[in-house]
């Protein structure tokens, strides 16, 4: 009782209500993570006892790794992780990298053909990158570079670019002007302005952006479908979407498959949440 | 390049800012623009034996009219319709109902619950597509044993089996995965929302109903607007969903075919059918005015009626 | 109209006591200011009486009825905030009338009732507009006019002027206490701004700790200070305060030293204190005269501030402190003068050690 009273306003007519409030959130919360736990803890179980008792906990009797032994022995896993980690850390580092040089840019000179760039890449934030693909896939032919991690970063550097541009440089705007007017009354080249005052300031902007972009990056099954399908460079995603496909009967290889997906994905969640809920709820985003 | 703004003396040329925006506009412009522009200018080439011809706007008439494609073509976007509709239906208004409740003054939680409701937005597609295809499956039995339990067994059936419970299904995951996203757009919004106003409403005597259709609700108007276009553009550029849980062909017997999935089959074939780059690229065209139709109705229709409130 | 009676209000957030038992009466029509540092609970106290919080313990009564747990707008209540809180997406017009849109009342008397207040606020012309195309003064009216439209029985004022600049909030004081005549209202007004407490209550209660530290007019407070805290409030610039002992006890005259060694004799009743006990001595700024002789004491001038009509003149007492005193704006000092100057014993206040005052034997009231 004494721990309900925490929770709980001192009227009663507020009661009745802060309840349902709880009931509803809580029974919401229960029905998003329901499946994704049900997967995690069948993906240890062995498989009489996951049709036997599949809402059941694994216990000493029908706890195995024999799934995820299949999974590991059978694909790749390791380098598809790897080859996620890659394209994902090389295209949010370029993203931001160049998209707070060119939100700079745009917002703080003025030259002409400003406005019709601003407006190119403010496009993009609506317009899926996606609708190009027909012609992107043969330019990467002719560049060589079908079938290749470089091939995903340049598109996926294309694809977050428009809102990385538009998170900072509404960032930027709020950056008193005083800052910059005396860095060049002492003389400081616009460079160094740049990336000694400028871009630290956009650090907590930078954060948020880097979890927009990566999301969709790391999740993205179409592009490594379409670029880069061989085994050599696929990613985590389409590593799982062909494993799964391949051994959809095998119940502890599935379930392990996906539980090695989802996992550090949840755990990178739980650790950077904070940070991305607040990007979505500062405003950043509108 | 740069204006000049008050001296005399002639600026220096400014490399700086070519330093500063050519790497962005170079990938962006190659790889986004660009292959966009391409594909638009594609959409009206045709390949005869081997060599591509223009064909004006024959590959449209083609989609639109002929035997082969008009079927597939009208059935694909009908159903992406209607999967726009459930998530407007659905998605939108559950993620306001959840993001009204957390906003709800003094709540104990609400940044666990924000938290844990949003996971599955965090997760791939393809991923959610896997894990509900196995937890709808008949074999596995978890859903039809659950409907048991609450006394609903006789109503499960395999839903996504079927042509006509199969696009229903997979647009209520889809739903499912991404109510997180209206949900902590419009709570954002709802806590920017000064405590003043609503107070002065309940002063002057406004129950909460009351309190949230004529204060809040018009305020959250304009988020809820763009939520709708988002949901508008995310919707019509699925395929990853339909990809993983049913595969290309987007069965039973093209029930659940969406434009992302009718793109993929026109660009690379499928079965029989030869794929077809500027077949492709037409149906990538379409997508494209489809969704820029959307937003530019967004722009200038109701953007420039419901304007943002300042506070 | 109606009157306000508080009985032993408490209310606690949690584990913390913010109010600890206010009583209060307010008599129909009386215009009360609750004054106090920021943090003291005057405006929680406002929000209790509006009912948007909920008292934790006590008794609140308007017009004789027991009003606790009843929503704000069944107490007849209308309230102003300091924000103004105009809803953004309704026109002046929505704003004023949206209270008696909810209370169901037909269009006519609504469009009748916000046209009168619009005109008796010289805001009908506005009526049209969105809150965020008036300005700072016209949005605060729009705030009032939205509280007089439903006829309150009390009127509530969360620091109305606050937004205000300087010139614009001395206008619209006197407008609101000119309203206050006409319209014969209780007002229950917060602020933190003494000159407003003093121009317009009736009654200012003024705050400290979640405590009512007194109660009375402005003339009465200004006088007679129950406490330290009170005397160091009210009046502008604020009063000055040295340590002092007791030397002489008696009922009618009594003397002190300061911590110089300077005799002071004061007209304060320090019967029930012993030799030797510490008091502060109260002087304000405009009590202190260049041109008396009684109690002199000597210093010199650091600092002159000129506001025209008057100047401040701070003051260094060797061994004491500093002292502001207030002389007329025609003078000749310059910083760095030496002064010499007196107060008459029945213009000095004393205040124990634990901040009470002590009594004064003054003629004035």
């Amino acid at each position: 009782m004494t721990f309900l009273k925490g929770f709980l306003p001192s009227s009663p007519r507020h009661v009745s209500k802060s309840v349902t409030v709880h009931a509803i959130l809580l029974a919401y919360t229960v029905i998003a993570l329901f499946p994704i736990i049900i997967v995690i803890i069948n993906a240890f179980k062995t498989r009489k006892a996951i049709f036997k008792d599949p809402l059941g906990l694994p216990d000493s009797d029908s706890f195995t790794l024999a799934g995820f032994q299949e999974v590991l022995l059978r694909s790749d896993f390791g380098l598809y992780s790897w080859n996620s980690l890659v394209v994902t850390l090389i295209a949010v580092g370029l993203v931001l990298l160049l998209g707070a040089m060119a939100a700079w840019a745009l917002t703080e000179y003025k030259f002409r053909g400003n406005f019709i760039i601003t407006f190119l890449f403010a496009m993009g934030i609506m317009i899926p990158i996606r609708l190009g693909t027909v012609s992107i896939l043969s330019l990467m032919v002719e560049l060589n570079l079908a079938n290749t991690l470089t091939a995903l970063v340049l598109v996926y550097i294309a694809q977050g670019l428009p809102l990385a541009v538009y998170i900072l440089s509404e960032f930027v705007r709020t950056i008193p002007k005083e800052l910059t007017e005396a860095a060049r009354c002492d003389a400081v080249s616009e460079y160094k302005i740049f990336f000694c005052i400028i871009l630290p300031l956009l650090k907590p902007a930078m954060a948020t952006v880097a979890v927009f972009t990566m999301i969709p990056i790391w999740n993205d099954l179409w592009f490594p479908l379409i670029l880069a399908p061989g085994e050599d460079t696929r990613t985590i995603t389409l590593g799982v979407q062909q494993f799964v496909g391949q051994y959809v009967t095998n119940w502890n290889s599935v379930l392990s498959a996906l539980t090695l997906a989802i996992v550090p994905v949840l755990i990178l969640y739980t650790i950077f949440s904070r940070q991305l809920i607040r990007g979505l709820t500062s405003g950043a985003v509108k | 390049m740069i204006q000049p703004k008050h001296q005399d003396e002639k600026k220096p040329f400014p490399w700086h800012l070519i330093v500063f925006l050519t790497p962005a506009l170079l990938i962006y412009g190659t790889f986004s623009v660009y292959p966009l522009l391409d594909t638009l200018f594609l959409s009206l080439f045709g390949t005869q034996q081997g060599q591509s011809t223009f064909v004006g706007l024959q590959n449209f008439i083609t989609l639109v009219t002929d035997d082969n494609w008009s079927q597939a073509f009208w059935n694909a976007l009908i159903n992406n319709f209607k999967f726009f509709a459930i998530h407007m239906l659905i998605q939108n208004p559950i993620g306001l109902l959840l993001a009204v409740l957390l906003s709800s003054p003094k709540l104990r939680l609400s940044g666990t619950y924000r938290t844990l409701i949003f996971m599955p937005t965090m997760l791939s597609v393809v991923i959610i597509g896997f894990v509900w295809q196995l937890l709808l499956s008949p074999i596995w039995g978890i859903s039809e044993n659950f409907l048991y339990s609450i006394g609903l067994g006789h109503y499960f059936d395999a839903w996504l089996g079927k042509e006509g419970s199969a696009l229903i299904t997979l647009s209520f995951i889809s739903v499912w995965q991404f109510v997180g996203i209206p949900m902590m757009l419009i709570y954002a919004t709802l806590l920017n929302i000064p405590d003043d106003i609503v107070d002065a409403g309940v002063v002057d005597g406004a129950n909460p109903l009351q309190t949230f259709w004529y204060i809040k609700l018009p305020l959250i108007l304009p988020t809820i607007a763009m939520v709708s276009i988002l949901t508008f553009v995310a919707n019509f550029n699925a395929f990853e969903l339909i990809y993983a849980v049913k595969g290309a062909l987007a069965g039973p017997n093209f029930s659940t075919d969406l434009m992302g999935t009718f793109f993929y089959r026109t660009f690379f074939g499928f079965q029989l059918q030869q794929g077809s780059a500027s077949m492709g690229a037409a149906v990538a065209t379409l997508m494209f005015l489809i969704i820029l139709v959307g937003v530019m109705l967004f722009l200038f229709f109701i953007q420039r009626r419901i304007q943002r409130f300042q506070f | 109209m109606a009157s306000v009676k508080l009985n032993n209000i408490k209310k606690r957030f949690g584990d913390v006591d913010v109010l600890h038992g206010i009583d209060l009466d307010i008599k129909d029509g009386e215009f009360v200011v609750l004054i106090g540092e920021s943090g003291c609970g005057k405006s929680t106290l406002l929000r209790l009486l509006s009912g948007l919080e909920d008292i934790t313990e006590g008794d609140l009564y308007i017009d004789e009825e027991r009003v606790n747990g009843r929503s704000p707008a069944k107490r007849g209540i209308a309230m102003v905030f300091q924000s103004y809180a105009l809803y953004p997406h309704m026109n002046v017009f929505k704003n004023m009338a949206f209270g008696l849109k909810i209370a169901g009342k037909d269009k006519a008397f609504v469009k009748n009732k916000v046209i009168e207040a619009a005109k008796k606020l010289k805001i009908d012309h506005l009526l049209e507009r969105l809150p965020r195309e008036l300005s700072g003064g016209q949005r605060q009216r729009v705030a009032i006019g939205r509280a007089i439209v439903r006829d309150p029985k009390v009127f509530l004022f969360d620091e109305p002027l606050s937004n205000l600049d300087a010139s614009l909030r001395v206008q619209t004081r006197v407008e609101l206490g000119k309203l206050h005549q006409e319209l014969k209202a209780t007002v229950i007004y917060v602020t933190h701004d003494q000159v407003e407490a003093m121009t317009l209550g009736d009654k200012i209660v003024v705050m400290n700790k979640g405590r009512v530290e007194q109660v009375g007019s402005p003339l009465h407070l200004y006088h007679h200070p129950k406490t330290q805290f009170v005397a160091g409030f009210i009046g502008s610039p604020k009063m000055n305060f040295l340590s002092a002992k007791i030397t002489e006890v008696g009922t009618e005259n009594t003397q002190i030293v300061l911590e110089s060694g300077r005799v002071i004799s004061v007209a304060v009743d320090t019967s029930g204190f012993e030799k030797g006990a510490t008091v502060q001595l109260g002087l304000r700024p405009e009590h202190i005269s260049l041109r008396c002789d009684t109690n002199t004491v000597e210093g010199k001038i650091t600092l002159i501030e000129h506001l025209g009509e008057q100047s401040y003149l701070y003051v260094d007492i060797p061994q004491e402190g500093e002292l502001v005193l207030k002389v007329d704006g025609d003078n000749q000092y310059h910083a760095g003068d030496n002064v010499t100057f007196g107060i008459k014993p029945n213009r000095l206040y004393l205040f124990a050690k634990d901040g009470d005052a002590l009594p004064r034997i003054t003629a004035s009231s």
